[in-house]
Formats: C-alpha cells, structure tokens, sequence
C-alpha cells in the first residue's frame, strides 16, 4: 500500500525499500507447544542439595525479665519501635555460636552448654546474684560483675587442660548450678549456703560478684550424670553410686539424717549396691531409677509422692517404690509431682498438683497413666511413643519419638509456651518449627533443642 | 420414572343413571365406582416433571471422586449431614520439581527445583508436623471450654470436633507412595475446598525447600458413603439409583442418630 501511495505523489523520491515496521502485535494464547518448551528452558532453582544437614537450633519461651531467655531485646529494647516483652508465650529462636549439647533451667536462670574443645564450653544467662553464671565482669565498672545477665555470656571455667576437656552436661538449682565434664570432674559455683556446692560452709559468705568456682573430683568412679534439686545436689557415677550434698532438712539428701552436708557423700538405704541409671530432682523430693527398671524415693513427700510407701512427710533414706506398672526407664521429679516413663512408653504421674489427668485430678498417692491417645497415638497413627519425660517446678513435659513436644500444668507466666496464659490440664502440643530433640524446664521459662526438619 | 406405573386412580361413587335394559323411562340411579377422571393420566400430565436435586460437600472441577447428591425429602438428610461434621477423605496425588500459580500441574509455570534431596523420612516428618498443627486447630475450635473434665475426656477418646463453622482442619495425613517425582497422600478432613488441598501440596513442596503441584485431587470417602456406594458414569439409570438409596438408608440413620442424638 505503501509503494502505490509514494507513486502517486509527482516528483516524490522514492524511499528506498523500507523495512515494514508494522505495529506490535499482542502476545496471544500461547501453543501448547510453545508452553512445553518454555517450560523446559525454564531454570532449575536448587534450595538444598542431597548432603543438606539438618540445623540444631535453641527455642526459649517463658518470663523474660529475668534476662533467662537470653533474648536482650524484650527486657531493654534496642530500637525504639520494640516494646519490653515481659513474656514470650511461644518458641522464640535464640542464635547461638556453637551448637549446644546440653541446657538447664535453673529458678530464673538457664545454662547452655556444648561439647566442643574450644575454650568457651559454657554459657550463662538469667540471674546472678549468687554467681551462679559466674564473675561476669561489668562493663562500665570492671570491678563489679553484672547482677542480671541479659545475654548468653560465656562463663570462664578453671580448666586444667581447656582446649581437650569436654563438657558434657549442665544442671541449675534454685541459686545454684553444676558442670560436668569428662575428665576434670565437676564444676560447682553459686550459693553455698547449705554446701550445695561441695565445699565448706563459710558464714557471712558474700555469693554475689565471687569469683569462686569450686571443682569436686573425689568419687568412687567417674560422674555420669549431675542434678541439682532447690537447695542440694545429686551426682550419680558409673558404677551406679549415688552422691549427695546439700540441704536436708527435707532429707533430699537421702543420707539419714536432716542436717546440711557440705562434702559429697554416698547415699546408702535401698540403693545400697544397686546400679542406678538415672538420678532425678528439681524441688526437694529426689527420684532414682535402676536397671531393672525399679523406682526409689527419697526427700520431701508432704505431696504425697513417696507415700505409697510411708506415712512421714519427710524421707531421708532412700526407699524402694514398689509401683506395679512395667519396667520403668525414665522418671522426672518436679516441685510437688512426679512422672516417670516405662518401657512401653506409657507415661505415669502421681503428686500433687496439676497432674495431667483433668481437673478432677488434684492429688494421687499411686501412679495414673496418661492415656496415649493424647500424646497422638491413634488407630491411623499407631507407632507414637513417648521418648522423654521432663519437669518443671509445676509443669510436666514429654517429647515423642515423633520430636513434638508436650506440656501440661501450671501455666506460670507463659512458660508452658502454648501461647495462652491459662493452666493446661491435659497434654498439649506446642508448636515448635522442628523436631524437639530434648527440652530443659524451669520455674517461670523453658529451653528446647530442636532440629530442623529438613 | 414416568414410565413407571403409578398410583392407581382414585375411585369415587357416582350415582349413574341405570342403562336403559328394557324400553326407556326408567329414572332408576345405580350406585357405580368410577374412577375420578380428574386422575386420567391424560388429564393429569406426567406424575414426576421436576426432582428436587440438592448437592451435598461441593467437589472441583478438577477434582474427581464421590459426590453425595440429595432427591426430594432426602434434601432435608443432606442438611443433617452437613451438621454432623464429618470426615471426608481424599487420595491427593502430586510431582515435585515444579511451582505452578493456582498449585496444579495445568497453571503458569512459576519456578522448578530439584528434589533429590527428598527422602520418605524428611516427608514424613512434614506430615507429622502438618498433623500436630491440625490437631491442635481442632481442639481449638471446637469451642470447649479446656479446662473441664468433659474436655478432657472427650480429647482422650479423640472425639472433639468443632461443631460448627471452622476453617479447613486437616485430622489425618500419611503417605501412601513416594517415587521422585511422584507422591501420594491420604487426607482425612474437614471444612475443606480441593484449592485447600492442592494449596497443603504446594506447602509441603516449600516445606521441603523444593516445590510441588498436585496432579490428582480424588475424594474417596464423604461421611459415611465410600466409593463402593458410589454409581459410576455407567450405572446413572433408575434401577442402580433406587438400589443405592435402598443400601443407604440404614448407614445413613445410625450416622445422624449417633452423632445428632
């Protein structure tokens, strides 16, 4: 059309043949064909390759203002849209340096350690008016030590040979704590107002900004397993002796009489000669499982949780609970009941309290089961188990083998972590971004390793 | 359903004049059942123009499988069913290494990844997760108080549901088959629509830092009609429907007597 219409003009020069531009066409439904081929061309994202590891990671819940969270941010903002955030009702992830093998959740603090052969193993935050995190050395004095640590801060331990000991388990009393490593023994520091740490009581002692760190190595084998009850500590060695000091006004400490013990000594009664696999307190009644899978009790029983066997509220000699429930594996002592696992995986508890059985269900001097179809098990899912039992003070966890995590109990300024702030009782899952791998229960907040899912 | 015969024609008394036997005159008035000829079939049309149809749980266009369907009074069951608030259970079938935007294998490309970092375990530990979040949102709208004894019974024997409007709750899922590309999942369910569940796919993709559209979304069980009660394209004839409705019947009472009190 073009051409014809430049011919009629007279006199016009003739534009030499142009490249016909017509207008942009649209794009229109595409061929199946070409659809197929854009698809093929199109580019294959990788987000993880076949050797992708999973991550450990650290979740925190519970009261904050402590600083046992380990999270600064809620207790003094650091910009100025934050808010103070007094609880953390759900799983908040807490970064860490190295991957951690070991919590422990104390009465306000938490201890978080790793096995690694740096020379930082330890790390401490929550409470420290008794130096149970240690000296940490103030910034702005350098001669005053901070009173609450908001940060997981290392802890400086007086290691012989620091870049080959390992440290291998951590446990926190009330004002108290523990560490236990493989070859230099066990590292006490806090309070030692009752010789919970091992050593000598020395009156008018000042436990705030101490520098002391006292180290126990006199036992008859190695320590295998350390656990601090509110006011005294348990050590259990490989040859399956149980070792005590502490207050005993309770008789927690299980030596006979009800006077403070501030060497540790060996505990005698019906776990003479047995070989205990598992020693267990939090409060002032102390559990410790054998073998055979037997159950023995020592300490406070104003709860009823050793009175299947005697009437006097407090038992200093360690006594045989001669339950009838299978072969136990697992038990878990908290502030007024207790649980413990057998080998079936069926959970039992028996206390005071909110024992996980309903509202109906107060108190109990023998063991209930919890029924398994609240922790998942079902017809279509029929190979749940219960791997763990934990306690806090007044709450009770248990992991599956599943890795979900459950709670029930007290609910004491959001530390069961269900995102609601009433008592809970019956199990409850809580949400966790991962497969719980083992969980650390305190008075007012809990610590959980998890592992990511893929 | 015309052809069937229908109800036979209602019968009157109608007072006739006598056939005249003998030479006429007689005014005699015999007593004769006739039938009403208002009931003629000629006058009074075909006995079934309209049936009165209603649809039970809606299923996709994309989505195959069993389709509950209500005729006449059996409208007013189809109301109860749907108080009952049960299950519903779907084989949901998949492919990984793509990422389409409305999650199935027919949409716009979006992205494709590689998934041979996919293994049974990792899946089934998705799975696991998926249903311990579900359960959880089924405790939570159910709309029981949590703290009572009855709560707590009833979670122990697994029979709290929520009884009213709920978003989609997901109460079992479990892998059938898993052969890269390719996956097979069973899901029991409630309050859901297929876009849900090939949504739930296309999370588990992501979940698994890959990505994954569903192929295949069939309903396998709705309440208590499973696929053996189901009529295939086939059997859409008059005798199979009766048949079906007749085996029904008995499941469908004892359902919404058990559950409806």
């Amino acid at each position: 059309v073009s051409a014809a219409m430049w011919g009629a003009l007279r006199g016009a020069r003739r534009p030499p043949p142009a490249l016909r531009r017509g207008l942009a066409k649209p794009a229109g439904p595409r061929s199946v064909r070409q659809l197929r081929e854009a698809e093929e061309a199109a580019p294959v994202f990788q987000y993880a390759g076949k050797a992708a590891k999973r991550k450990d990671r650290v979740f925190v819940w519970g009261f904050s203002y402590s600083g046992a969270l380990g999270v600064p941010s809620f207790v003094k903002p650091d910009v100025g849209w934050k808010k103070p955030r007094r609880i953390q009702a759900t799983p908040y992830r807490l970064e860490t340096a190295e991957k951690i093998s070991s919590v422990a959740c104390g009465y306000g603090f938490t201890l978080l350690s790793s096995n690694t052969t740096d020379i930082i193993k330890v790390w401490g935050m929550g409470l420290n008016k008794d130096s149970q995190l240690g000296f940490q050395r103030s910034i702005r004095d350098r001669t005053k030590g901070y009173e609450y640590v908001l940060e997981p801060s290392p802890i400086p331990l007086p290691l012989e040979k620091p870049q080959q000991t390992r440290v291998l388990q951590v446990s926190c009393g009330r004002a108290h704590s523990l560490i236990l490593t493989d070859s230099e023994g066990v590292f006490t520091m806090g309070n030692n107002s009752y010789g919970q740490c091992g050593r000598k009581v020395v009156e008018d002692e000042a436990y705030s900004e101490s520098h002391l760190i006292h180290q126990l190595k006199e036992f008859d084998s190695t320590v295998v397993q350390v656990v601090c009850g509110q006011d005294h500590s348990l050590f259990r060695t490989k040859k399956g002796a149980v070792y005590a000091c502490g207050w005993g006004a309770d008789g927690q400490t299980g030596l006979g009489h009800y006077n403070i013990t501030s060497v540790p000594t060996k505990l005698r009664g019906d776990i003479a000669g047995v070989n205990i696999i598992q020693v267990s307190s939090y409060g002032d009644c102390c559990l410790a499982v054998s073998d055979e899978g037997d159950i023995f009790g020592w300490g406070n029983s104003e709860y009823l949780q050793l009175a299947s066997v005697t009437e006097t509220t407090q038992v200093n000699v360690p006594r045989h609970l001669p339950f009838k429930i299978g072969k136990i594996k697992e038990a878990a002592c908290g502030g007024t009941g207790n649980i413990v696992l057998t080998e079936e995986g069926n959970v039992f508890v028996w206390g005071y309290g909110i024992l996980g059985k309903g509202p109906n269900l107060i108190e109990t001097a023998v063991p209930e089961m919890i029924p398994p179809s609240l922790f998942g098990w079902s017809d279509f899912n029929p190979d749940i188990r219960v791997a763990h039992v934990r306690c806090g003070l007044s709450q009770f966890a248990a992991l599956t083998n599943r890795g979900e995590l459950f709670v029930w109990g007290k609910n004491l300024r959001g530390c069961l972590g269900t995102g609601r702030m009433e008592d809970q009782y019956f199990p409850w899952r809580v949400t966790v971004p991962g497969e719980v791998v083992d969980v650390a229960c305190g008075v007012d907040h809990m610590v959980s390793m998890v592992k990511s899912f893929t | 359903l015309n052809a069937a015969p229908g109800r036979a024609p209602r019968q009157h008394v109608r007072f006739l004049p006598a056939p005249a036997g003998s030479d006429g005159g007689e005014t005699g008035l015999v007593a004769a059942r006739v039938p009403v000829l208002a009931d003629h079939p000629l006058v009074r049309g075909p006995r079934f123009r309209r049936l009165k149809i209603g649809a039970g749980h809606r299923l996709d266009v994309k989505a195959s499988g069993v389709f509950v369907l209500g005729i006449g009074h059996g409208n007013k069951l189809l109301t109860d069913l749907y108080n009952c608030h049960l299950t519903k259970v779907y084989t949901v079938g998949g492919l990984f290494g793509k990422a389409t935007d409305d999650f199935s294998d027919t949409g716009k490309l979006v992205e494709k990844t590689t998934f041979d970092h996919i293994t049974r375990e990792k899946l089934e530990r998705i799975l696991a997760v998926i249903q311990g979040t579900n359960h959880k949102a089924l405790l939570m709208h159910s709309n029981i108080d949590m703290k009572t004894q009855e709560a707590y019974e009833l979670a122990v024997k697994g029979l709290i549901r929520p009884m009213g409007k709920s978003p989609p709750i997901i109460t079992a899922i479990r892998c059938l088959q898993l052969t890269l590309p390719e996956f097979q999942l069973e899901i029991h369910c409630l309050h859901e629509t297929q876009q849900y569940l090939r949504k739930i796919v296309h999370e588990i993709g992501l979940e698994l830092k890959s990505s994954a559209v569903c192929t295949q979304v069939r309903r396998i069980r709705d309440g208590v009609f499973t696929l053996d009660d189901a009529l295939l394209r086939t059997q859409w004839n008059l005798q199979s429907i009766q048949n079906a409705i007749w085996d029904c019947q008995l499941k469908v009472k004892t359902e919404l007597e058990k559950t409806l009190g």
